[in-house]
Parts: structure tokens; C-alpha cells; sequence
């Protein structure tokens, strides 16, 4: 090689060596993204974890949480030690809950409808046209003078956020605010209302209790705080005073709880209200209940002895009486009643029963019975539900409806045509973190945080005996390009402007939820006795993630007397739809003990979690008698049809050896949708 | 080369010895009360949750090959109306004479210091005569390599180890956290405090049936349930010595006795 040629190389490899170096230099993430760990943010130091309490939204228990978050990214969940709800336990769906934070399958930005409802295209937008787009709508409305047609339809919500919601709807001029879920207590509340004249659900305090009455009440799984009540069990069966306490379960089909009973009692199913009644009666007519009132209670249940209960129930008439003797001979007892129970025709009945029961024997007001709890202000307008806003919707009588982490679409039997009148609806937005079936009837789609990202808070209901509040605050910075659905109301607020502006003045969720706390701090005197300034108690708040009095020794009695719950008793068992001939089968469901109402059937974990009582995994059965099957000649696996006048299912057959033979069973979670 | 032979003999022998865990630093163990263990579940997901447990997928479990370390063993007898359930959580027993440890051809697992039973995944080259040698059943084998769809990746625990295709697992009684709690007493200068260790399933169990803890300490919670009249252990008779106590449901039939 020449020396020139080399000279050349040299200036040529030089001039390349120094553009690759600025091409490199400019390519490159910016420095800050290097470096982050050099200076850590203040929360941050590698390998160690931050526990963050929150609260715990998969179900309306209210349970506290800690959230394990390591560099950024929350790692686990577990129950928060000081919460006197979960005790620092924490149910399989709870722990699930990250898996919706970090789940594939969730809403990353807002979404606009292309093409035609329902066919699932939609295109991505900004926040602010996102914004802008359902604020011009509800200017639109309220200018037309049509603002009381629009609907807000959300989960059961309680707290500041139901507050946040109801003045929003207020200020725009609807009345319009619903809560629905397929599973809830509303029953429960309506029956302690009228029995106890007590506005919330009370505590029962399984844990204290020796004899538990269970009609259809599956706490270990589903029944309203199972965490609570699980916890309870484990005190009941083996308590420092060495009593074990025993457990009856009323119920058609065996459910979890009915697993772990003493006594499994397998009722027809809808005559569980009959037969608590026949118990009342027994009590009374063998002389264990002792009250002055004994003989109106008498005249009361007069149609209910425990020999004509017998022929409803198919539940021996000894045992009834049994039941009856030890129920209100061992001390403290207790009797609950849900799930199905609540759910009959009668259900109120039913439930009401069940108060009659804990007041014969005593179980009011005392340690192992009922506890009322107190401050319940909900009131419910048992008038405004789904059947409501559907029937609305029919007659074209909702012009927007917002639709919050609900999904009737899939949880309303296909018979009540909820998708249809939904599609009468000229405008649908939803704040779904998931594309849910009610979602995906949306013209437009403004995800929100799930509950790791957001703030918040709870007041527990039913609560322990005394109140129970629960903050939550965001243990991870957004995930995705979504916002907090109180900060996206207050936005809207802000654009929609006039007088709705006015009333929602603060700039953010966090901002109100503080100052929300600040107006209970000032109110309380609990609070204000604990002689902290407001921001030493709000600092309090978030490291022991709410707040809760010391525990209360007093407890409120309540009467139940004859008079107030004549009206709520009713002198049949519930009915069921089809005459026997050409339907010989009952058909119940039940909320599946990990998907709930089928919410939590989009995280792997509880799908991959075999069923407790069946163990089937990823997928849903219909459970049969075995002596059912063998005279239908079906074996196990295979897929049979169940028909009722309302439509049909098919799903695999599971041999179920604790189910009535003359009744089939399906979980609820899972098929509802598809009832066709 | 008689030399060589016999410190292999000698360092044999020692663990040969009845009671030779005793000369261990602990023994962990786990007390589980079947009287109050209502089958929940929130065991099994906390394991997940914890233990970075791949999830397989509705195709790969109709061939039985489903993770859970910890699982909950049904059984119902009876027929209609007279049917009883009765539920047993199941994990790897950490038994003191582990049948696997015999088998393992290159000490992938082997007994540790503190009484466990380890698996060692680097080691492992997924021969199965563990799984095949354990009689409860607990060893899980990775057929292949599961992946953990994005972005739930974010939540995988990053003081367990993700395992790849060819190694045996199972239950380790979350010794990350029997470390991290050891390695934080060393650092204050202190003993290990009874009930500072709580794996995953025991620290979720809603109903408080699971407890933890050493069963050389005398004070211990599990030293104290080890001596109720209702212990007993899974199938005590193969001579396995395992760590893991249940202590049986009781009948309600009025004189309290127990299942059997």
C-alpha cells in the first residue's frame, strides 16, 4: 500500500469513525434514562421493598392491603396486619388483583368508536379529544334540556368517590346515579331495615359464636367479607377456651362452607325461609324462647310447624325440631342467611326469618350473635336498578349513559334484553379498564386507573361492630396512558363549565379525597380525640392505610318485634319458572368462588386455581347428582344441555355427589351471558 | 484411594445417623390445622403470587401438568345426603429422611443447614427420579420453557428465580424469605424471633390453619402444636420424618373426637 492510499483509509475511517460517534451520541436514549439509579427517586432503593397499604377493590368487602413495590413495579399483595376487616389476610381474587394492573388484555389509552356499535372497531384518541368529545355531549344535553336523560351506571361503590359521583350527577341535573352488580346485599340491608330498624348490614360474629345456623350463606368464599368471616371460622373451631363451636349449613347444593359444616341440611331449594320459620316455630311451641310477646310471636307463625314444614322442605320433622333445640340451647348461637337464600322470590322473607330466629334465641346485641353496626346513612332506592335503566332505555328515555366497571351486558340473563336496549342508547361512555361486553357497545372509551394506580377510600359495610375506614392510595405510578375516574369527572366538570365547573372546584381526585378527609376529621370526635393535627392524622391515615376506633365494649341492643315484620313474611316458598312436568329439574347458580359475577375471569391466576369444592380448572361445569345421572345415562364430561322456559345452556357435566338429585347447579360467573 | 473411600463413608454415616437434623441450626416446620382449614385457596394463589409459578394454560393442565407447589387435596365420601369433604393442603414435606435426596444422580437436591429440603436448579438436569421417588406427589417438572406474557412479567418476584424447561421444582417453604429474615437478624445482631418467618401461604391463610415456624426453638408456636393430641403426619409409616404436622379435623359429635 501506498503511504497516500493509507492516508486516505486513515481520513476516510476518521470522518466515519467520528460521524458514527455523533450519529451514536444522538441516537441514544437521553442521559437521564442511564442514570437512573445513581440518584434514585426517594421511594427507591434497589432490592428493597416498599410496602404501600391500600385497599383491596375485587370485591365490596372492603379488605385493607399492603402492596409489595420494588422499583416501581408492584411485585405482591397481602393483607394489611392492622386492618381489623382481613386481619392481614387476603382471599385468592384479592391476591389476583395485580394481575389486573399488569394484565395484557387492558384499555392503554381512550378509544373511539369506528364503525358500526357493537362490531369492536375503535380507534385511539388523546385524553383531551377523549374529553372534549363526552363533555360537548353533556353540554349538548343539558342545553336541550334533556340532562335528567342521562344515566351513570357503576359497581357497587362506597366512599368519597360515590360522593364525588353523586354531586356530579346532581350538578349536571339527572338523578340518574345507579349502582348494579349481579351479586349484592341488598336484601340483607331491606331485612335488617325492617327487623332491626338498623340502616346496615351488622356484624355477625362468627367468631365468638358456638353454634352457627348457616342458610346459604357461603362465607368461606363469596359471602359478603369472606376474608372476615373465614377468619372467624378459624377462631369458632378452635377457640382459646377450648368449645369448639359447631356449624349447620342449610343449602340444596353443597357449597364450600356446606363442605366444612358439622351438618350439611340439603332443603328443596326456595323453602329455606319455610323451614327457618319452622325453627321459629319449634323455638316457641317447646318452650325455649321465653318473652312476654310469646304468644303473638305464636299467632305469627302460626301456619309454620315444623309437620307442614316437612312436607315443603323434605327436611324430617325431628330434625327440625333438633335443630331448633340446639340452636337456641347453646349459648352464644348465631343464624345468617344469603346467597341464594336472598335471591328467591321470597328471599326477604327468608332473611327476615333469620332475624326472627337470632331474637328468639337471644343472639341480639350479644357477644357471638349480631352486632348492629351503626352510622349505615346508605339509603337505597330499591326502585333504581337495571330492570329501571333498561326499561328506560326501551322507551328512549336515556340519551348518554356513563358506564363504570360494571358489565350487565354479560351478567343479565339474555331473557331481559339488556343489549338490546342498550342499543337504543344514541351515546355510550365507558371507563372500563377491559374490553367487557357492556364496553364494547361503547361509542367511546375513557380507561381508568385500576385500584393499585388510584386514590381513594372505603367505609366498610358490613363493618366489625365499629367503623372502619380504608384508604386507598396509588402504590404505582400509571401503567398505562389512563387516568383515575375521580380525576376524569373532575376534568369533565371543567369542561362542561356553567355552574357544574363551579361546584367541583378542585384540581385533582387527590385533592378532594383530602379535603373530603379533612370535613370527617373536623365532624369526628373519635378523630379529633386522638390529638393529632389534620396533617398528622392524614399522614397516620396512609401509613396505616385508614382509620378505625379502638375496639367498642358497648353494644347497641335491638328489638325485633312481631308487629314491625308481619308484612315481610310470606306464606309460600319461592317459586321456579316452568311447570314440573316439562322442567323436572331445579336449575340454581351460584357466584363462582374465584370469578365472582365472571370479573375475575380475565386473570390467569384464578383460572389456572383449581375450584375448591370440584377442582376443575380454566372453564366452567354444570354439577349433577350421580344418581341423576345414572338414570339420565349421562357420565361425567359430557356435554349436556340444561333448558329452562327462559332459554338453554350446555356445559360439561361434573358428578357432584353433594347437590339434591332433583337439582342441577351452574357458577354463576361464567354463563350467565351466555344464557340464550 | 482406602482413604478416599472412607471419608465418603464417614460423611455418609453422619447423615445416616437417627436425629442427625438435630445438629442442623433449625428445623423448620409447618403445623397445619385441619380443623380449621376450610379450603379456600388463598393459599395456592399466594404461592403463585410469590414463587414466580408459571402459568400453563387450559391444554398443558388437562395433561396434569399444573405448577401448584402447594395444592389442596379434596376428598369426599359418602353419598347423598350423608357427604362428607374433607380438605388437606399439600406441599413438599421437607422430609428429614427425603426419599428424593437419595435418588438424585447430581445432589440437585440435598438437605441445607436449616432441615430444608433444597432443589437446586442449576444443578438439575431433570432425570425425575425424584419426582418419581416422592410420595406425596409435590415435584413439578417443566416440561417446557412457560412464558410470562408481557407486561405481566413486571410483577415476577425478583428474589426467586424464573425456571426454564428441563428442571424439577417445587415448594421451597419460601426460603428467600427465610433468608432475608436471617440475613436481617444477622445484621441486628439477633436470633431469628419466632413467628418473623411466614411463607407466602402462611402469611394468607384467612383462616389462620397454617403456622410456621422452628421446631427446635421449645418456645416456638409450632413446638407447642406439635404436641397436640390431634398430630400426625402424611404417611408417617414410609419412615420419611416429614416437616410438615397436620393436626386432624375433629368430629362434632359431642365426646370431640378426631378424624381419621
Amino acid at each position: 500500500m501506498k503511504r497516500r492510499d493509507f492516508l486516505k483509509i486513515l481520513g476516510v475511517g476518521s470522518v466515519g469513525t467520528g460521524l458514527g460517534y455523533f450519529f451514536g451520541k444522538a441516537s441514544k436514549p437521553p442521559a437521564a434514562e442511564l442514570i437512573p439509579y445513581l440518584n434514585p427517586p426517594v421511594d427507591v432503593i434497589p432490592g428493597v421493598a416498599n410496602w404501600y397499604p391500600s385497599l383491596c377493590t375485587q370485591c365490596s368487602a372492603g379488605c385493607g392491603i399492603h402492596v409489595r413495590v420494588m422499583e416501581g413495579r408492584a411485585k405482591k399483595i397481602e393483607g394489611n396486619p392492622l386492618h381489623p376487616i382481613n386481619k392481614g389476610k387476603l382471599c385468592a381474587r384479592g391476591q389476583a388483583s395485580l394481575q389486573a394492573l399488569y394484565n395484557p388484555d387492558r384499555i392503554k389509552r381512550p378509544l373511539k368508536r369506528k364503525g358500526d356499535r357493537g362490531k369492536g372497531g375503535f380507534e385511539e384518541i388523546s385524553w383531551e379529544e377523549g374529553l372534549s368529545i363526552l363533555s360537548k355531549n353533556l353540554v349538548a344535553l343539558s342545553e336541550k334540556g334533556e340532562a335528567d336523560k342521562l344515566y351513570l351506571l357503576t359497581s357497587q361503590i362506597r366512599g368519597s368517590l360515590h360522593n364525588l359521583l353523586d354531586s356530579f350527577m346532581a350538578s349536571c341535573g339527572s338523578p340518574n346515579y345507579l349502582q348494579y352488580e349481579l351479586f349484592q346485599n341488598r336484601n340483607l340491608l331491606h331485612a335488617s331495615q325492617v327487623t332491626m330498624g338498623v340502616n346496615a348490614i351488622p356484624h355477625y360474629d362468627i367468631a365468638n359464636t358456638k353454634y352457627l345456623l348457616s342458610f346459604g350463606a357461603d362465607f368461606s368464599s363469596t359471602w359478603i367479607s369472606p376474608v372476615s368471616y373465614s377468619y372467624a371460622y378459624g377462631q369458632m373451631r378452635q377457640f382459646d377456651d377450648g368449645i369448639r363451636g359447631k356449624l349447620v349449613q342449610i343449602e340444596p347444593r353443597m357449597s364450600l362452607t356446606g363442605a366444612n359444616a358439622d351438618e350439611w341440611v340439603p332443603a328443596k331449594p326456595g323453602t329455606e325461609g319455610v323451614l327457618a320459620l319452622a325453627i321459629a316455630y319449634a323455638i316457641i311451641e317447646d318452650g325455649y324462647y321465653q318473652g312476654s310477646d310469646a304468644a303473638s310471636w305464636n299467632a305469627l307463625l302460626s301456619g309454620y310447624s315444623p309437620k307442614d314444614a316437612a312436607a315443603v322442605t323434605e327436611v324430617a320433622e325431628g330434625r327440625i325440631r333438633e335443630i331448633a333445640k340446639e340452636f337456641a340451647q347453646t349459648r352464644p348461637s348465631l343464624a345468617i342467611g344469603g346467597e341464594n337464600m336472598a335471591r328467591y322470590e321470597n328471599g326477604m322473607s327468608g332473611l327476615v326469618a333469620v332475624n326472627i330466629l337470632n331474637h328468639l334465641a337471644g343472639n341480639i346485641g350479644v357477644r357471638g350473635g349480631v352486632i348492629p353496626n351503626s352510622g349505615g346513612s346508605r339509603t337505597i332506592d330499591y326502585k333504581n336498578n337495571i330492570t329501571a335503566l333498561a326499561a328506560a332505555a326501551s322507551a328512549s328515555k336515556v340519551k348518554t349513559l356513563l358506564v363504570y366497571n360494571t358489565n350487565p351486558v354479560f351478567t343479565t340473563p339474555k331473557a331481559m334484553k339488556t343489549e338490546e336496549s342498550l342499543r337504543n342508547i344514541p351515546f355510550i361512555a365507558s371507563f372500563s379498564s377491559f374490553m367487557d361486553e357492556t364496553t364494547a357497545m361503547a361509542d367511546l372509551i375513557l380507561p381508568a386507573h385500576t385500584s393499585l394506580e388510584d386514590w381513594g377510600d372505603d367505609f366498610a359495610d358490613p363493618s366489625v361492630g365499629r367503623p372502619v375506614a380504608t384508604i386507598m392510595q396509588p402504590a404505582v405510578s400509571p401503567f398505562f396512558n389512563t387516568m383515575g375516574l375521580g380525576d376524569i369527572i373532575l376534568s369533565l366538570a371543567k369542561g362542561v363549565g356553567g355552574k357544574v365547573k363551579d361546584k367541583m372546584k378542585w384540581n385533582g381526585f387527590s385533592d378532594y379525597l383530602k379535603d373530603a378527609w379533612k370535613e370527617n376529621y373536623s365532624k369526628d370526635k373519635d378523630m379529633l380525640s386522638s390529638a393529632l393535627t389534620f396533617d398528622e392524622f392524614w399522614n397516620q391515615l396512609l401509613t396505616r392505610g385508614g382509620w378505625w376506633p379502638a375496639e367498642q365494649v358497648k353494644v347497641k341492643t335491638v328489638a325485633v318485634t312481631p308487629k314491625s315484620i308481619e308484612a315481610h313474611i310470606s306464606k309460600i316458598s319461592s317459586r321456579f319458572e316452568g311447570d314440573e312436568k316439562g322442567f323436572p329439574l331445579y336449575f340454581t347458580t351460584y357466584p363462582h368462588s374465584s370469578y365472582l359475577d365472571g370479573r375475575g375471569a380475565n386473570l390467569p391466576w384464578l383460572q389456572e386455581m383449581p375450584d375448591p369444592m370440584t377442582s376443575v380448572v380454566w372453564g366452567s361445569w354444570i354439577e349433577v347428582n350421580p344418581m341423576t345421572a345414572s338414570s339420565l345415562g349421562i357420565k361425567e364430561g359430557d356435554t349436556v344441555t340444561v333448558e329452562s322456559p327462559f332459554g338453554k345452556i350446555a356445559a360439561h357435566v361434573y358428578l357432584y355427589p353433594g347437590i339434591r338429585p332433583d337439582t342441577v347447579n351452574e357458577q354463576g360467573g361464567l354463563i350467565v351471558g351466555w344464557i340464550s | 484411594m482406602a482413604g478416599f473411600l472412607e471419608r465418603i463413608t464417614e460423611r455418609l454415616n453422619i447423615y445416616r445417623e437417627p436425629g442427625w437434623y438435630k445438629k442442623f441450626d433449625h428445623k423448620w416446620t409447618m403445623v397445619i390445622d385441619l380443623d380449621k382449614c376450610n379450603g379456600c385457596g388463598a393459599c395456592v394463589l399466594a404461592c403463585y403470587a410469590e414463587n414466580n409459578i408459571s402459568v400453563v394454560g387450559k391444554a398443558d393442565c388437562d395433561k396434569s401438568r399444573a405448577f401448584s407447589w402447594l395444592r389442596i387435596e379434596r376428598y369426599v365420601e359418602g353419598e347423598y345426603p350423608d357427604v362428607k369433604v374433607k380438605f388437606i393442603p399439600i406441599m413438599c414435606q421437607h422430609c428429614s429422611k427425603a426419599p428424593c435426596e437419595t435418588g438424585c444422580p447430581v445432589y440437585a437436591t440435598y438437605h441445607n443447614q436449616d432441615g430444608l429440603n433444597v432443589q437446586v436448579y442449576n444443578r438439575c438436569v431433570g432425570t425425575f427420579t425424584c419426582a418419581t421417588y416422592c410420595p406425596y406427589d409435590v415435584r413439578r417438572f417443566n416440561w417446557r420453557t412457560y412464558k410470562f406474557e408481557q407486561p405481566l412479567d413486571n410483577q415476577l418476584n425478583p428474589d426467586v428465580t424464573v425456571r426454564e424447561m428441563g428442571v424439577m421444582e417445587k415448594c421451597t417453604f419460601c426460603i428467600q424469605r427465610i433468608r432475608g429474615a436471617k440475613d436481617k437478624a444477622k445484621d441486628e445482631g439477633r436470633e431469628v424471633q419466632d413467628g418473623e418467618i411466614q411463607p407466602a401461604c402462611v402469611q394468607s391463610c384467612p383462616t389462620g390453619a397454617m403456622t410456621f415456624g422452628d421446631l427446635q426453638n421449645p418456645g416456638s408456636e409450632v413446638a407447642k402444636l406439635a404436641k397436640n393430641p390431634r398430630r400426625y403426619r402424611l404417611l408417617e409409616d414410609l419412615n420419611t420424618d416429614p416437616s410438615a404436622i397436620y393436626l386432624k379435623r375433629v368430629m362434632n359429635d359431642g365426646a370431640g373426637t378426631h378424624e381419621e
